[in-house]
């Protein structure tokens, strides 16, 4: 096993990602995702080292979510009209119907899949510099999401902080989850008084750095690309084309 | 005489939103490896001026400049933006509010790609200033896992990496404990002597910096200067005097408290008695577990064992009040629990004198009236035992003073406290005991005049002796 997608181009990742979404979303037959949902655990099984525990975890909702499709879709589906294929507990199913229903149900693991294939052999800061060096992205937008990054701990630290205090001031957070969202109100607001203050504070400290917003020339830790990245671009468009030719074959 | 790096003539100040100045006719010079401190009480405009030397302002809030700043002999207006940044580099006083990459290698070459420094000699400089500031260890650390000592030696080598002819310094010990801001004045005094670099420093309490300085520039109320000469590290802070009258009933009693966080003891079998009217100190290093203790006491952590036997209950004061308020104005806040009753709410606010503020929403007051209201809440709500953490952090000498006040007239009241503090001069003016804490246990709870007394317990806490014997105003001068 290799490490090939981890070591993939993170701004030539994401174009190929992209580029297979806005695709897939023009095929309607059932096999196009599925072939392409398949082949996508192919290659992250051969070039990928992905912890395969956290992604059946997250697969999991995605998975409950397509059977819910499915399921949605054959039985309060539009009448497409079609043939009737079969009937289930007096609900009639056309052939159209029933190859919708997988499509839209392949569509979501396909989607899913791609999603996770980019997070989890990605690394957050390199994807940032990567779109700042190879995709132009502006400074001010890169360095700006990475102290955002930065903040995440400092942020969840002080939610904690915050909640352990309302609770001692007697606040019931309520039971069902709708009175806890609407709680989040009480601790957003304190939160985001005191983030907007360190976050002009490291503005300033960013400007004091001689940071001016623009686009600069020379780094520290260049962002490789190279014919490697083209290949494993080429891949996936293969992979891509692939599914769609044979989708629209067997469809 | 060495060259003027900084000259400033009658120089103003103004917010555009704001109708009076922050600075008033300021002239002053600053030659090349001084190292000078701009002092004043807090919102004199200190900050202000600091950033006027660095072209943070005007350029960042359109604010409105008189007078004449020159810096390194050319007008400040003339220089381009990021230009003084290679000249003058800067160290902020939040540690967690100045890094915007992961690591500090990282960190070191964005100050570098910013000056558009050539890529070999990125790697070299790199190596130079880490060399210089004795930090090669930390070269991949990451900047998150770091002490605030650490982090604030980190900004200083960002500052350096720039090879900078001055240093600015704005309260850049404010969040650090006493024994940690006085290595960090040591390290930058052997930094400064190593480079030849001029320091300009904001700073309000001093004594923290023994002899570092050459020269005070000292800015009083409407942002004039008033005095400008050679640095005297001044008397220590004094306090006003007060008789200690402890109450006979006790008002919480803690036996054997343990307790566990995820299977990890984080407090080990406490057991201390406070009394009415008593006021505590809890002191020891970082991480020793004080804040925990509070946490435990007001309930918002689970013991594990042990007991805790109060005859009310426990408040809790976090260091930014703010977080425990939760309505639109100050006297909601306090008859939010609906403990009180109305006559109860309202002599509270006369005594810790809220009127004025009553309809005002808690957020858009000062941080001493923040602190006053969290006070008021928790006595609203019968909490007479009130743990406060870190009340002293960041605080100027006026602050100071307000804080000890309102602890000084609630104490009258019979209220007990337990303070968690670094601040030292202001723990022997308050405090009637001290509970030295480490590693989550507690090391004893000691007459206040015994500990002072004893270097070696103190020392073993990373705590430094407060300056003089007794901090309060001499009775028989």
């Amino acid at each position: 096993m290799s490490r090939l997608l981890h070591d993939m181009n993170p701004s030539v990742k994401f174009l190929a990602v992209i580029v297979s979404m806005l695709t897939m979303a023009f095929f309607f037959n059932p096999w196009t995702p599925l072939l392409f949902w398949v082949g996508l655990l192919v290659v992250q099984v051969l070039m990928s080292r992905v912890n395969w525990k956290v992604w059946g975890l997250m697969m999991l909702p995605m998975g409950l979510g397509a059977a819910g499709y499915l399921w949605t879709t054959l039985v309060f589906g539009a009448d497409t009209g079609g043939e009737v294929i079969g009937s289930f507990l007096g609900i009639e199913v056309t052939d159209e119907q029933w190859a919708r229903a997988w499509s839209l149900a392949f569509r979501v693991l396909a989607f899913s899949g791609l999603s996770l294939l980019f997070a989890l052999t990605t690394d957050p800061v390199t994807f940032i510099m990567s779109l700042m060096q190879q995709l132009r992205v502006p400074p001010k937008l890169a360095y700006g999401t990475m102290v955002s990054y930065q903040f995440l701990p400092v942020l969840k630290d002080e939610l904690v902080q915050i909640r352990q205090a309302q609770r001692l001031r007697g606040v019931d957070e309520g039971k069902h989850w709708w009175q806890r969202a609407l709680g989040m109100r009480r601790l957003l607001i304190p939160m985001l008084a005191g983030a907007v203050r360190k976050a002009e504070r490291a503005a300033f400290a960013m400007e004091a750095k001689g940071f001016t917003g623009e686009p600069r020339s020379e780094f520290y830790q260049p962002v490789k690309i190279g014919a490697r990245d083209f290949a494993l671009g080429g891949m996936f468009l293969v992979l891509l084309v692939g599914s769609c030719v044979a989708g629209v074959w067997l469809g | 005489m060495p060259e003027a790096v900084f000259r400033l003539e009658e120089v103003s100040f103004r917010f555009p939103e704001d109708d009076r100045a922050v600075l008033n006719g300021i002239s002053f010079e600053i030659r090349r490896g001084e190292r000078v401190v701009l002092s004043g009480p807090s919102g004199c405009g200190k900050s202000t001026l600091l950033y006027l030397l660095n072209r943070l302002y005007p350029a960042n809030c359109d604010g409105i400049v008189g007078g004449t700043v020159r810096l390194f002999g050319r007008l400040s207006e003339v220089w381009k933006p990021g230009e003084i940044n290679r000249f003058v580099a800067t160290v902020f006083q939040d540690p967690d509010a100045q890094f915007c990459m992961p690591t500090v290698e990282q960190e070191l070459a964005f100050t570098l790609e910013n000056l558009r420094v050539p890529r070999e000699e990125m790697k070299r400089r790199i190596v130079e200033v880490l060399a210089l500031t004795g930090l090669e260890e930390l070269r991949g650390a990451v900047i998150q896992n770091l002490s605030g000592g650490q982090k604030q030696r980190v900004a200083a080598a960002c500052a350096l990496v720039m090879q900078p002819e001055v240093l600015l310094l704005d309260e850049p010990l404010a969040h650090l404990d006493p024994h940690t801001a006085r290595e960090l004045v040591r390290w930058l005094d052997g930094l400064q002597k190593k480079t030849g670099l001029t320091v300009v420093a904001v700073e309000h309490r001093l004594d923290l910096w023994d002899g570092f300085f050459d020269r005070e520039i000292r800015l009083g109320p409407e942002g004039r200067l008033t005095g400008c000469g050679p640095f005297l590290p001044g008397p220590p802070m004094r306090f006003p005097e007060r008789p200690a009258a402890i109450g006979e009933e006790a008002s919480l009693r803690v036996e054997e408290l343990s307790v566990s966080i995820r299977g990890q003891e984080i407090l080990s079998k406490l057991s201390f008695q406070l009394n009415e009217s008593e006021i505590a100190v809890i002191a020891g290093p970082n991480g020793s577990g004080k804040s925990s203790l509070a946490k435990a006491l007001c309930g918002i952590y689970k013991k594990s064992g042990g007991r805790v036997n109060a005859a009310s209950g426990i408040g809790y004061v976090p260091q930014s009040p703010e977080f425990l308020f939760l309505t639109a104005s100050v006297r909601e806040e306090l008859a939010f629990s609906g403990i009180a009753s109305g006559e109860e709410v309202d002599g509270l606010m006369e005594r810790l004198r809220l009127e004025e503020i009553a309809d005002a929403h808690p957020f858009s007051v000062s941080h001493g009236q923040k602190r006053r209201a969290a006070i008021g809440a928790m006595l609203a709500d019968n909490r007479p035992v009130i743990v406060m953490d870190e009340p002293t952090s960041g605080q100027d000498a006026a602050a100071l003073l307000e804080l000890y006040e309102l602890i000084d007239e609630r104490r009258r009241e019979g209220v007990s406290f337990l303070i968690i503090t670094h601040d030292m001069e202001f723990a022997a003016a308050i405090a009637d005991s001290v509970m030295l804490m480490k590693d989550g246990a507690l090391t004893g709870k000691f007459r206040a005049a015994d500990v002072w007394a004893d270097p070696g317990l103190l020392a073993a806490h990373h705590l430094i002796p407060p300056k003089g014997a007794n901090a309060h105003e001499p009775a028989f001068a």
